[in-house]
Formats: C-alpha cells, sequence, structure tokens
C-alpha cells in the first residue's frame, strides 16, 4: 500500500512537472526570447502583434515570426517580413528601443528601405545599440 | 493708364511671382532619401549603424575590458565624391554610444592634441598642476580601417549604382585582423 502510494505520488508530481514546462515561456516577461513586459502572448503571432508597429503610409508586408537572443549584454533580433503579394514590394523599416524604464534607450533609427520580390519572405536583423535597450518595436512604412 | 503705375505693378507681379516658386520646409533627417542615385544620406546612416552594431559584437570588443581604438579615416575607392570623414565620424559616433570601446586621437586630429598640450605647457598661462603633462597621451590597441568601392553600370534610360564599404579591426600589437564586415547597398534609376 505504501509503495503505491509513493509511486502514485511521484507519477503525479512527474505529470505536474510536466504540464508546467509547456505551459508560458522559458523566462517570464519573455517570449522566444524577446522581452514582452506585461503583455500577454501565447503565440508568434502574439508576439509579431506586440512588437511590429505601422507609420506612416500602410504597407502588406506583414512580419510572421520574431526571434532574439543575447550576444553578450546586447539583444540580437531577427525578424521575417513575408510578401505573399503577386508584385515586388518597397518598404521601410526601424527599430525603436525602449530602456528599462519605458524611455528611449536611443537616438530614433535612421529608415532603412527595402525590397521584397514577390511571394517571397527576407530575414531583417540587427543588434540593439547599446546594454541600455531592453525592449523594442520594429516599425514598417510602405515607400510606394 | 500711367507708365510708372504700370512699372511698379509689374516689378511687384515678378516679385509676387519669385516669392511664390521658393518653398522651404524641414524634413525627416532619418527619412529614405533617393532623390538621385549617388551616395546619400540614407547610405551613409545605414552603412554606419550596420557597421556600427556589427563591431560592437565582435569577440575582440565583447571580452575585452572598454579597448582603445583608433579609426583611420575610410578609403574612397568609388568614381565619385564622397566625403569619408562623415563616415568615419557616424561610426565612431555610433560605437561610441554602444560604450563597448574608447577612442584614441586619430592621425586626423593629432595636430589640435599636440598643439593644444604644447598650449598648456609651453605659454606660461596655465597653472602648472592642472595643465595636461607632455607623455601621458594612450596609445590605441586597435585600428580601424576601411574602404567604399563602388561599380556603377548605365545603359540608356537605367543607371545601377552598387556600393559596398568593408571596414576592418588590426590589432595593432600583432598585426591580426580581428574582425571584418561588409555593408552593400544597390541603387537602380530608371527614365520614363
Amino acid at each position: 500500500m505504501k509503495h503505491t502510494g509513493l509511486i502514485l505520488v511521484v507519477a503525479l508530481s512527474l505529470l505536474a512537472a510536466g504540464c508546467a514546462s509547456k505551459k508560458g515561456f522559458e523566462q517570464p516577461g519573455y517570449a522566444f526570447g524577446c522581452p514582452i513586459g506585461e503583455a500577454k502572448v501565447s503565440s508568434m503571432d502574439d508576439l509579431v502583434k506586440v512588437k511590429t508597429v505601422s507609420e506612416g503610409r500602410r504597407t502588406t508586408i506583414q512580419a510572421t515570426e520574431l526571434r532574439c537572443t543575447k550576444t553578450g549584454d546586447l539583444m540580437k533580433i531577427d525578424a521575417n517580413l513575408n510578401n505573399d503579394s503577386r508584385s515586388v514590394k518597397r518598404i521601410a523599416y526601424k527599430f525603436r528601443w525602449i530602456d528599462r524604464e519605458g524611455m528611449r534607450a536611443a537616438d530614433e533609427e535612421s529608415w532603412k528601405p527595402l525590397m521584397l520580390y514577390e511571394n517571397s519572405n527576407m530575414v531583417i536583423n540587427t543588434i540593439s545599440p547599446s546594454n541600455k535597450a531592453a525592449d523594442f518595436r520594429l516599425i514598417l512604412r510602405s515607400e510606394e | 493708364m500711367n507708365p510708372r503705375f504700370l512699372i511698379a505693378s509689374l516689378a511687384a507681379l515678378a516679385l509676387l511671382g519669385g516669392c511664390a516658386k521658393e518653398k522651404t520646409s524641414y524634413g525627416d533627417a532619418k527619412g529614405v532619401e533617393t532623390l538621385t542615385n549617388q551616395f546619400g544620406s540614407t547610405d551613409l546612416q545605414m552603412m554606419a549603424e550596420s557597421m556600427a552594431r556589427s563591431m560592437l559584437t565582435a569577440p575582440v570588443i565583447v571580452s575585452a575590458n572598454l579597448p582603445i581604438v583608433t579609426v583611420q579615416e575610410v578609403r574612397n575607392k568609388t568614381s565619385e565624391y564622397i566625403d569619408t570623414r562623415g563616415i568615419t565620424d557616424s561610426i565612431r559616433s555610433e560605437l561610441q554610444k554602444g560604450g563597448k570601446v574608447r577612442f584614441a586621437v586619430d592621425q586626423a586630429a593629432m595636430n589640435q592634441q599636440v598643439e593644444e598640450l604644447k598650449r598648456q605647457q609651453n605659454s606660461g598661462l596655465y597653472d602648472k598642476e592642472s595643465a595636461a603633462e607632455m607623455g601621458r597621451m594612450v596609445g590605441a590597441q586597435y585600428r580601424l580601417e576601411g574602404n567604399i568601392m563602388s561599380i556603377v553600370k548605365q545603359v540608356k534610360d537605367s543607371k545601377d549604382v552598387y556600393y559596398k564599404l568593408n571596414l576592418q579591426l588590426w590589432n595593432i600589437r600583432n598585426g591580426l585582423l580581428e574582425w571584418s564586415d561588409e555593408k552593400e547597398i544597390r541603387k537602380t534609376t530608371t527614365r520614363g
């Protein structure tokens, strides 16, 4: 009886641990390596919505994936942009960097022009300008 | 009609016409500039940003404690006039903001540095205790240098320009290349 109880307790603990690791993300306040603060992010789509902003002329180009990692004390970001239209699209993008207090962590970046072929994906990447940058937004605009 | 009145009216109209043609407004200094396909502000900003960010993650910069770098002017190997000092200064500013490197006085600023030292030491105007001493300057550990080149192709109604900026970080003590990276830009102009 004692053995059966022990086995049952161990099995329940393992099950609970397994469920816990599947819930949420590896670190609180982070999703796919990217800082999310208090935002509720449970999928890649949620993360893209939280991190991507459109300014100026709207573009049909969409970010479909964002992944972040640390290199030293700087943040490295990969963003996948998708052009699902049947024509070449020209856009401009920039990253906006935010510090731990929610203030701008760096001067506004320059707009970077980009051409995407029809029905194609392109990965843009960047590195935070300094270790003051704790969060970011990817800003997109049409250049057509 | 009075001829004087006619002349005055014509002069006033000409003045108004002249004024109406000109309009000045402020623009976005960080905006995409596509006025011509010559080297422009967007190219300069993109190159400086991309290169500085790449260099900030170089193992030699990450592992060292505020390494000292001297910057040499980027050599212009394109067919057009480019103020390469502007490229160098922008890269240095970006790196400085990153807070991972320090900069030693470069060749271009050495004359002013030496003149200031001499002024403090030899003019007799400064308090000896607070005046900067000779022989206290710190030598750089690394040397940053680079080239910008272009390939220009032109046919009747189309001009294609390809720019490539290459930067290298050399270890001054042992002559090893510690980091290198490139940034490419292609611009095409078509008429009609």
